[in-house]
């Protein structure tokens, strides 16, 4: 189904919506199911980011359209019980794609602390 | 599952009708899910819980549904494309037979009577080949107008059949379906495909 897609949509562009951004960054430990991605993206942003569920497939969608996201087939989670769950993995364009968008966000904060916006980086 | 538990998972089932249908069918089933473990795992419920849902479906259905519009009208579009080049080359190709007719119209007029109508005759004949191989090659180039000219065009060559019908009474069945037949055909087919833009779709 992925393979179909593909070829629909371009890969997007940088920079990434703050969602997609999200979702890479939670993948790129391993393959998670949409409420494992979801946890994981407000764990690490303190509860700032929550994605709601149309946001997160909605995004989810257009990551597997585009190629920067893959199926990783259905199992159960252990610690959530017997249900089966979709599993999502990052491909190796995702990752190009993350570490892009994690270089240009480094840029823009180094700027900001060079013009003294934010303070130095914690030792 | 609790009675309670139960109508939240309709009314956010319901809410999921916002959603494209084949958006739906591919994700209905985890969206519920990550519904279901947001409130049992996460222990997430009451009004700040329900407005951030509601505000989520208001946020991602519509941008959702504008996109498989686009994703429709890009299909479109390709269809048309796909139809709209056969009907330009065959406009050119009836416009070139409508040349080599005027000059058969013009011989046999000749050796019938001679007169300045028969050159009057063709001269239209020749104007309105040249509209249709006009109407077929601004079709081609996809210009930004190129629907309205092909419109002009086939109208213009209608006009100018109808006048040869005048000037040229022994005009064949085969001139007159030929030249009245196709710009009808291709004004119909204009006329089908303006709904979405013939001219933005083929500068697409």
């Amino acid at each position: 189904m992925a393979n179909a897609r593909k070829e629909t949509i371009a890969p997007p562009q940088l920079p990434l919506p703050p969602a997609t951004f999200q979702i890479l960054l939670a993948l790129v430990d391993g393959e998670r199911h949409g409420y494992s991605i979801m946890r994981e993206a407000a764990e690490r942003s303190d509860g700032t980011v929550r994605l709601g569920p149309g946001t997160l497939y909605g995004t989810l969608k257009r990551l597997l359209d585009a190629g920067l996201v893959e199926e990783g087939g259905e199992r159960a989670d252990p610690e959530m019980g017997d249900e089966r769950r979709r599993y999502y993995r990052i491909t190796e364009l995702g990752m190009t794609t993350a570490r892009a968008e994690a270089r240009r966000l480094d840029r823009v904060v180094r700027a900001a602390r060079r013009k003294r916006l934010i303070g130095p980086e914690p030792a | 599952m609790s009675a309670r538990e139960d109508a939240a998972e309709r009314a956010f089932r319901a809410l999921l009708r916002a959603y494209p249908p084949d958006f739906r069918a591919g994700y209905a089933r985890e969206m519920v899910q990550l519904f279901r473990d947001r409130r049992r795992v996460g222990h997430e419920a009451g009004m700040r819980f329900w407005m951030e849902i509601v505000l989520d479906a208001a946020r991602s259905a519509p941008a959702l549904r504008i996109e498989r519009l686009r994703a429709t009208g890009r299909r479109g579009n390709q269809l048309t494309e796909g139809t709209m080049r056969p009907i330009a080359i065959l406009a050119v190709l009836v416009g070139v037979v409508q040349v080599a007719n005027a000059m058969l119209e013009w011989s046999a007029g000749r050796s019938q009577s001679g007169d300045g109508y028969s050159v009057a005759g063709v001269a239209l004949g020749l104007v309105a080949a040249a509209l249709l191989v006009g109407a077929g090659i601004a079709m081609l180039r996809r210009g930004r107008d190129a629907a309205a000219l092909a419109r002009v065009a086939a109208v213009g060559c209608l006009v100018m059949v109808v006048l040869i019908r005048f000037v040229q009474p022994w005009m064949s069945i085969f001139g007159l379906l030929l030249g009245i037949g196709f710009p009808i055909a291709l004004l119909v087919f204009l006329f089908l495909t303006r709904s979405s833009g013939p001219a933005s779709r083929m500068t697409a």
